[in-house]
């Protein structure tokens, strides 16, 4: 009964906030996403039906880490690739309709020759009211400028008994009183068809041309100038001659980014970084492998005391957070204040040159990763059954023939898979790359460093790499890093052939 | 995430024990007689070395290579010197550090950071646990359709850490911070979201293995009393998993103290609700030499715990660790 009352209670809550952020997402404003809030509807009619339907009972059990997966880990994967067909990044993040107000608010300017106005700033009741500019054109004509436009006043309206004149409603503000909203005044402008007013100073003002136009029936952005005419061409306006008006706007390229791997300029970088990325997983594996390997068996010796104790060491390096110890390790191999350098005497730019770096990281994720592997092997040995090394033993096999022909394949079988997840886990190990080195030294003409791998070449484009947000072409490069860790995971999927087991 | 972490929480004792070489072998030579101890003689020194002499030397050196980073950030935690001139023992053991990343002017808000590493992790590991849990028991205790494909589905799922879709990631969290700031781009919360996206995967299969080891008798006897799949699920089938869902629920812990760059990507903008992975390691960033004696100091608060967790957890996972496991 009481399981009855929670499961409504926490139904009807889910129903509320759903209800409620669909709501938000129907309303007008930046939020606004339409395409959201039905796919919300869905999953509530959904989430409804299967909790109150009798039958569905896997379902019941199922659908709340498949809500999450679908939303936070599945959709994700795919709007990766979608962004990957668009221009998305620094001057192309915004919708077309606001790049075009963008375009056509910062093309306002003064033209030469402008119109030049007397200014008496006014406010509307009271010095601290609504600002409004009282102005005069060269030819004795007046005018009320206030937040909604210019409309022209009868002189005979003004009130020039003093030397500050003002007209019905608004009082004028002295040189004290301007001074003290300065920041408003600053920021005030007049509207006016083809432009808007600006102060100049507290006596003056002057009008300024919008002088880039959208015309929508065309799609065209028209200089009212010079008459040059901006067409559109991959999410921007752009003139015959090929200037760009700033901002773009995010749009569906096609296959751009994809091509763009294979130009110039990135050709030779994105090579480097692929294969250094197949080098240092292939490499951190073995090396971790081999070294847990040779420990396992050092350590697997029965009659050994304080083997416990080794294994406990062991474990730190594991155990600490890998963010810390990649920090840690880049400090100990500065070249100026490391301790390496200073305990052992060397002078070597262990984070620099051409093949430091990489034997470097190398070396540190040798450190972070050969206590895993060690405990894998010493896991996988014991699960060897003692009697066919006896045998092989027994056959005249000296220790080391027996090693190589019979537990090395036995345990090569039982570890095999963790190998090939250890190479994708590291295929992607962003941590000790961008903690230990961010990809420097870096290699000029290019955002990728020599020794980033493709995880981090892709947050340099998307994030830091000093060139603004390439996140079209960083999703590209993260597709192509989903297409290889598949490969990975279907070639390991032969090994493990997990899926039979499933009971 | 918390989907690095594979052990395997079967009731397998752990590494110690049954190794091979039990069983009486002829001997080879004169040192392998000596060092089996065959025909009685009492080891000499020589023995002793060949036999086991020589893996402690091989062990002392490997607790050095283990231990030397670690003695080194103990070290520039509690000495007052810069990276340029810290010595492995400081001269002057001294809680500067410490007062540096917690108390003096212009400080880091490095308690808030640690505050938000603990929110992070205690939810996410919470809810990971709860999510997985209800997905296990349906895998192991109810037959439907898609059951084989759903399950082969989650091990697919591993393979593609949501961190490969960060740009993705990074621009829908935007989105979502257009309507709900609170759980957008720049929140803890909305970094909860994401980690929890990676709930179900190995774990689901982990945890369905030990359901798997329940007895069904248990359940059927439950239903003859009249139970709902429900009531079976909440008082019998959790609270004798409760072992397998403590480990699982640390591991993910953690996991998520030790995440860096979604935390970054999701948290990089907002100083205040950074996790103290991605504070300490901006702060560090910015300036090597001068930051580094508090930088170990911060290091090693977030560590203390994950360590005691490790040092806790390892005879649960080091057996687990050949089924599976993907850090490394």
């Amino acid at each position: 009964m009481l399981g009855l009352v929670v499961k409504f209670v926490l139904l009807m809550a889910v129903n509320a906030l759903v209800l409620l952020g669909i709501q938000v997402m129907l309303s007008a404003g930046e939020g606004k996403n339409v395409i959201y809030a039905v796919v919300a509807a869905i999953a509530l009619v959904v989430i409804d039906y299967i909790y109150l339907s009798p039958r569905a009972i896997a379902g019941k059990y199922l659908l709340p880490g498949t809500l999450f997966l679908l939303v936070f880990a599945l959709y994700p994967v795919i709007y990766t690739m979608y962004v990957s067909f668009t221009n998305y990044g620094t001057g192309n993040i915004l919708a077309k309709g606001q790049a075009i107000e963008r375009i056509e608010q910062n093309s306002i300017g003064a033209a030469e020759g402008a119109v030049r106005y007397d200014l008496q700033i006014v406010a509307e009741d009271a010095p601290t009211g609504a600002l409004a500019y009282l102005l005069t054109d060269t030819d004795g004509n007046w005018f009320l400028g206030t937040a909604e436009g210019l409309a022209p006043v009868a002189t005979e309206d003004v009130d020039q008994s003093t030397t500050k004149p003002t007209i019905a409603g608004y009082v004028a503000l002295n040189a004290g009183a301007a001074q003290d909203r300065a920041d408003e005044i600053a920021a005030f402008r007049v509207p006016t068809e083809g432009g808007e007013i600006q102060n100049d100073g507290f006596s003056e003002a002057f009008a300024k041309l919008q002088r880039l136009k959208y015309d929508s029936a065309t799609n065209t952005v028209v200089d009212t100038v010079d008459g040059t005419a901006y067409t559109e061409k991959d999410g921007a306006f752009v003139s015959a001659d090929g200037d760009r008006l700033d901002p773009g706007w995010r749009a569906f390229i096609g296959t751009a980014n994809y091509e763009r791997i294979n130009s110039e300029n990135v050709r030779g970088p994105f090579l480097r970084v692929f294969v250094w990325t197949f080098v240092f997983a292939a490499g951190s594996v073995l090396l971790t492998f081999g070294l847990g390997l040779l420990l396992a068996i050092v350590f697997s010796n029965e009659r050994m005391k304080g083997r416990k104790f080794y294994r406990l060491v062991m474990i730190v390096p594991y155990a600490l957070p890998s963010f810390m110890t990649a920090l840690v390790w880049r400090g100990m191999l500065n070249q100026q204040f490391g301790i390496i350098n200073r305990v052992f005497g060397f002078d070597l730019p262990w984070l620099d040159g051409q093949w430091m770096p990489y034997a470097s990281i190398l070396m540190v994720n040798l450190w972070l990763g050969f206590p895993y592997m060690f405990l894998v092997c010493t896991g996988a040995l014991q699960s060897i059954p003692g009697d066919l090394k006896e045998a092989a033993v027994v056959d005249g096999a000296t220790g080391f023939t027996a090693f190589r022909r019979v537990t090395l394949p036995l345990l090569l079988i039982t570890v095999a898979p963790l190998l090939i997840a250890s190479f994708a886990f590291n295929f992607n190990n962003f941590n000790i790359i961008y903690l230990l080195t961010e990809g420097r030294p870096p290699v000029s003409g290019s955002v990728a460093g020599r020794t980033d791998i493709l995880i981090s070449y892709t947050y340099k484009l998307a994030f830091s790499g000093g060139r603004g947000q390439d996140l079209g072409f960083a999703s590209a490069i993260s597709v192509i890093i989903f297409a290889i860790v598949a490969s990975i995971s279907a070639f390991s999927f032969r090994y493990t052939k997990a899926f039979e087991e499933i009971k | 995430m918390s989907d690095e972490l594979v052990p395997e929480v079967v009731g397998k004792p752990a590494v110690a024990g049954a190794v091979a070489e039990a069983s009486p072998v002829p001997p080879v030579s004169p040192e392998r007689a000596a060092f089996r101890g065959v025909s009685g003689t009492k080891r000499t020194t020589k023995g002793w070395f060949l036999d086991t002499g020589w893996r402690h030397l091989v062990g002392l050196a490997v607790v050095v290579f283990a231990l030397f980073p670690v003695l080194w950030v103990l070290s520039a935690a509690f000495s007052t010197t810069g990276l340029n001139s810290q010595s492995m023992v400081p001269e002057e053991v001294s809680l500067d550090n410490f007062r540096a990343l917690m108390t003096d002017d212009n400080h880091p808000p490095f308690l808030t950071w640690m505050r938000n590493s603990m929110l992070v992790g205690a939810i996410t590991s919470i809810v990971t646990v709860f999510l997985c849990a209800l997905a296990a028991y349906a895998f192991s205790r109810l037959r439907f359709k898609g059951r084989r494909p759903g399950m082969t589905f989650l091990l697919l799922v591993q393979m593609f850490p949501n961190l490969l879709a960060l740009t993705a990631l990074f621009l829908f969290m935007d989105r979502v911070a257009k309507s709900f700031p609170a759980f957008g781009l720049g929140t803890t919360w909305g970094l909860i979201l994401i980690y929890l996206g990676g709930a179900l995967g190995v774990n689901t299969w982990l945890m369905k293995g030990f359901f798997d080891s329940i007895p069904r008798e248990l359940d059927e006897a439950a239903k003859v009393d009249g139970a709902t799949h429900a009531q079976i699920f909440f008082k019998v089938i959790l609270p004798l998993a409760a072992p397998v869902l403590a480990v699982i629920a640390l591991l993910s812990f953690v996991a998520s103290q030790s995440e860096f760059i979604i935390a970054d990507v999701i948290l990089g903008q907002n100083d205040q609700q950074r996790t103290a992975a991605v504070g300490l390691s901006r702060f560090i960033l910015a300036g090597f030499d001068s930051r580094w004696g508090p930088f170990a100091a911060g290091s090693l608060i977030v560590a203390l715990p994950v360590v005691i967790l490790w040092l806790f957890l390892q005879r649960f996972v080091v057996t687990g660790l050949t089924a599976g496991a993907v850090k490394g």
